[in-house]
C-alpha cells in the first residue's frame, strides 16, 4: 500500500515538473521570435478569403518588417477562441462575428475609439461608449435573382425595382411559370440560413427589436397576430410553394442551389452576397443581383438587411508593440491603396468604409454596396442568443417541410423565448 | 545490490512505468480532474472568470429536455447499431474463415471502411443517399425524414465498424481448434448445433469485446453524426455527444456541457461495464 502511495505522489510530482516546463517554455517562446520584427498573428474565420489572407500576409511581412501569420480554424469562431483564451494563447488580431464583439470584446479587446477610420464608417461596433470592433465588410440579405433567367421566361427585361409586395412577386412567379420554368425558387435548408436570417427578419423590421422580443417574452406580443410576422411569412409560403426541392426541401444541397441560380436554372434564392463565393466558380449569366425581400410592409419592401459582418479586435494582453502593428494594420486596410485593393478586389469584400471608391467586383456585391451607399440596410440584429439560430431554425426546417402549421411555428418559438434571454448590449 | 529497498523499487518503477503513469496522469487524469471542476462553474468557454456554482449544472443538466432527447435517440441508436453491427460482423466472419478462395482479400475488403475515417465516410454516404439513390430510385431523399435519418445513421455506422469486428470475430473463429469441432460432429451434432453448442460458446470472449467495443463507440458518436447528418432534419438526428458540443461551444454554457459530458460518460461506463461482466461470467475453456 505505502509502495503505492509512493508511486503515486511520485508521479504527480513529474506531471507538475512537465507543466511547470511546458509554461515556461511558451513563455520563453513569445519572446525568442520578437528579435525578427513584431509578430502579428491573426485569425481568419471567413474560410473564402484564406488563400488571398495567407498571400497577403507574404507580402505584407515582407513590406512592413513585421511577421503576419493568418491562421484558420472550421471550427465554430465561439469555439475556436475559447480553446485559443484557454491555453491563453490569444491572437493579436481576431475575426469574429459581431455577437462575438459583444460577448468576448469587453474583457478581451482594446479600445479603438481614438483611430482615424472610425470616422469613416457608420458599422463599427462600440461597447460600454468604447469602439471594440472593427467591420472587416458589409454583408446583407434579400433574395438573390438571375435577371437572364426570368428574361428567358418572361420575354422582358427585369427590373427589381417593380416588385415590392408580395402580391407582385406572386404575379412575376405566375408569369415564369407560365414562360416554362415550372418551380423557380431556391430555399436553403440550412438552420442558419432559416433561423439567423429569415425568421430574424421578423424582429429586425420592426422599429424596435428589443421591446417586440420583450413582448413575446411577457406575452403582451401574440405572434401569430404580429403583421410582421405574418407579411414575411406570406412571402415565405410564396417561396416555399414554388421551391425546385419542395419535395424534399430538407435534403437541398446549398452548392447545388446556388449553382442552378448562377446558371439560370433558377430565378431566385434567398441569401446573401456570401453565396457569391460558392457561385464564382460556377457557368455564371450576367445579370446576377439582389433584391429586398418582398412583403406588404411598405418601406422595408425596398431596403436589403444587413450591415458590418465578420469584425477584427485587438488583444488587450499582448505586448504594446503588437497592439500597434494590429492597428497599422487596420489602416492599411482602410486608407493604403493597396489594402483597399487587397479588400474589394482580392477578396471581393464590399467594403465598410465610406472612403473606399473602388468599384465591387461581384454583381451581388455591387447591389448590396448599391443599397449600402443610399442608406438603404436595415440593420442586423446581434443580440439573440447562442442557441437561437439552432433551435428556432429547427423548427423552422419542421415548417418548410410541412410538418407544423404557422400557428405552430410561432408557438414554437414563443416557447423559445419563454426561457431564452437576449445578450447584452 | 539489493532489491528490496525502496530506492531500488522507486528506480526500477520510474524506468519501466514512470513515462506511461507521466503521460496517463497528463492525458487523462488529470483534464478529467478539471473537468470535474468544471462542471461546478458557470464559465463560458472564454470568459477570465469561472463563477463557482455548485452542483446547479447537474440540476439544470437533469432539466434539458432536448439533452435526455438526444439521450434517448442515442440508445436507440446503440441498440439496433450493436446488434447489426455483431451479427453482420460475425456472418462476415464466418465466410471469410470458411476457406473459400481469396478470403485474405475478402478480409482486407471488409476492412477497408474502418479505414476512411468517419467525417469522410459521413460525406461519401450523403452524397450516396442524397443524390445516387435518389437518382436510382427516385422519391426523396432518406436523409430528409426523421425516421430516415436515423436509418442512415445506424447504416454508415454497420458499414463502418462491421469490417472491424469482423477481424476480432476471425481471430475468434481461428481460436476454436477443429478437433472440438470435428470430435462434435463425430459425436452426431449436425453442423449447425456444432456451431450454436461448440463454437460459438468457445467464442464467447470475442463477443465480450466486440460488444463492449460497438457499445461504447456508439454512444459517442459524433464524426459520422456531423458529416452525415449534422443533427437534421430539424434538430432530430442530433445524438448525445453533438448535443453536448453544441452546449459547450455554440450555446457556450461550457460548465453545463461538461456536466452533461459526464453523465453521457456514466451511463456509457455503466452499460459497458454491466455488459462486460454479464458476458464473463459464463466464458467457458475448452
Amino acid at each position: 500500500m505505502k509502495k503505492r502511495i509512493l508511486a503515486i505522489v511520485l508521479a504527480l510530482v513529474m506531471v507538475l515538473a512537465l507543466a511547470a516546463c511546458g509554461s515556461s517554455g511558451s513563455g520563453s517562446s513569445g519572446s525568442g521570435n520578437a528579435g525578427s520584427g513584431v509578430n502579428l498573428t491573426i485569425f481568419n474565420s471567413k474560410m473564402e478569403i484564406q488563400s488571398q489572407m495567407e498571400e497577403m500576409a507574404k507580402a505584407y511581412s515582407a513590406a512592413k518588417g513585421v511577421n503576419v501569420e493568418v491562421y484558420y480554424s472550421s471550427d465554430t469562431v465561439a469555439a475556436h477562441m475559447s480553446t485559443k483564451y484557454a491555453s491563453k494563447d490569444p491572437y493579436v488580431l481576431s475575426m469574429v462575428d459581431a455577437k462575438d464583439i459583444y460577448s468576448l470584446g469587453p474583457e478581451h479587446a482594446i479600445d479603438l475609439s481614438s483611430e482615424q477610420w472610425v470616422g469613416n464608417t457608420t458599422q463599427a461596433i462600440s461597447v460600454g461608449g468604447k469602439v471594440l470592433g472593427f467591420p472587416v465588410c458589409v454583408e446583407a440579405r434579400g433574395i438573390l435573382y438571375n435577371g437572364d433567367a426570368i428574361k428567358a421566361a418572361t420575354g422582358k427585361d427585369f427590373d427589381p425595382s417593380t416588385i415590392k409586395t408580395t402580391a407582385d412577386f406572386q404575379a412575376l412567379i405566375d408569369e415564369i411559370v407560365a414562360g416554362g420554368m415550372a418551380l423557380p425558387v431556391g430555399l436553403q435548408k440550412e438552420d442558419w440560413s432559416l433561423g439567423a436570417h429569415f425568421l430574424q427578419e421578423v424582429y429586425e423590421l420592426h422599429e424596435d427589436p428589443d421591446a417586440f422580443i420583450a413582448g413575446i417574452k411577457d406575452g403582451s406580443v401574440k405572434l401569430i397576430d404580429d403583421p410582421v410576422f405574418n407579411a414575411l411569412m406570406d412571402t415565405f409560403d410564396v417561396l416555399k410553394a414554388y421551391n425546385y426541392a419542395k419535395d424534399a426541401p430538407i435534403s437541398a444541397e446549398r452548392e447545388r442551389t446556388e449553382m442552378m441560380l448562377a446558371e439560370g436554372d433558377l430565378c431566385f434564392k434567398f441569401g446573401g452576397n456570401w453565396d457569391w463565393s460558392n457561385m464564382v466558380g460556377t457557368n455564371y449569366t450576367e445579370h446576377l443581383g439582389m433584391m429586398p425581400v418582398p412583403c406588404d410592409l411598405a418601406g422595408y419592401n425596398e431596403r436589403l438587411v444587413g450591415g458590418g459582418s465578420k469584425y477584427f479586435f485587438i488583444d488587450n494582453t499582448v505586448s504594446a508593440e503588437q497592439q500597434q502593428a494590429a492597428k497599422d494594420f487596420l489602416n492599411w486596410l482602410v486608407f493604403d491603396a493597396e489594402g483597399q485593393e487587397f479588400l474589394v478586389n482580392t477578396c471581393a469584400l464590399v467594403p465598410a468604409f465610406s472612403n473606399i471608391t473602388l468599384p465591387v467586383s461581384d454583381p451581388l456585391g455591387s447591389s448590396v454596396k448599391a443599397f449600402a451607399d443610399k442608406g438603404a440596410l436595415t440593420p442586423n440584429y446581434n443580440y439573440a442568443p447562442d442557441d437561437h439560430y439552432a433551435k428556432n431554425g429547427a423548427s423552422f426546417q419542421k415548417y418548410l417541410a410541412g410538418q407544423i402549421d404557422r400557428a405552430g411555428f410561432a408557438d414554437e418559438i414563443t416557447a423559445y423565448w419563454a426561457t431564452a434571454e437576449v445578450g447584452a448590449h | 545490490m539489493k532489491q528490496n529497498t525502496l530506492g531500488y523499487k522507486i528506480k526500477q518503477y520510474l524506468m519501466f512505468a514512470g513515462p506511461g503513469t507521466v503521460l496517463f496522469l497528463a492525458v487523462v487524469i488529470v483534464p478529467f480532474l478539471y473537468g470535474l471542476y468544471l462542471t461546478l462553474t458557470s464559465w463560458d468557454g472564454v470568459s477570465a472568470q469561472k463563477p463557482f456554482v455548485g452542483f446547479a449544472n447537474f440540476a439544470a443538466a437533469f432539466a434539458d429536455s432536448d439533452y435526455w432527447a438526444a439521450m434517448g435517440r442515442t440508445v436507440i441508436y446503440s441498440v439496433f447499431a450493436v446488434i447489426l453491427i455483431n451479427v453482420v460482423a460475425f456472418a462476415l466472419a464466418y465466410l471469410v474463415t470458411l476457406g473459400i478462395k481469396g478470403q485474405n482479400f475478402f478480409r482486407a475488403g471488409f476492412f477497408v471502411p474502418n479505414l476512411i475515417g468517419g467525417i469522410v465516410l459521413g460525406y461519401v454516404w450523403k452524397f450516396v443517399f442524397n443524390r445516387a439513390f435518389v437518382a436510382i430510385f427516385g422519391g426523396t431523399s432518406l436523409l430528409s425524414t426523421t425516421n430516415g435519418a436515423m436509418f442512415c445513421l445506424i447504416f454508415a455506422s454497420v458499414w463502418q465498424y462491421a469490417g472491424y469486428m469482423m477481424l476480432i470475430y476471425v481471430a475468434g473463429f481461428m481460436s476454436v481448434s477443429a478437433e472440438v469441432k470435428e470430435a462434435a460432429l463425430i459425436d452426431g451434432c449436425t453442423p449447425s448445433q456444432a456451431m450454436w453448442n461448440v463454437t460459438i460458446p468457445l467464442m464467447r470472449s470475442s463477443f465480450v469485446q466486440c460488444i463492449f467495443l460497438s457499445i461504447t463507440r456508439c454512444f459517442v458518436v459524433y464524426d459520422v453524426n456531423l458529416s452525415l447528418t449534422k443533427g437534421e432534419p430539424f434538430g432530430s438526428s442530433v445524438m448525445a455527444a453533438m448535443h453536448v458540443y453544441n452546449q459547450a461551444f455554440t450555446y457556450k454554457n461550457y460548465g453545463l456541457g461538461q456536466a452533461e459530458a459526464l453523465i453521457l460518460f456514466i451511463v456509457c461506463a455503466i452499460v459497458g461495464v454491466t455488459q462486460v461482466m454479464v458476458g464473463k461470467k459464463g466464458e467457458v475453456e475448452a
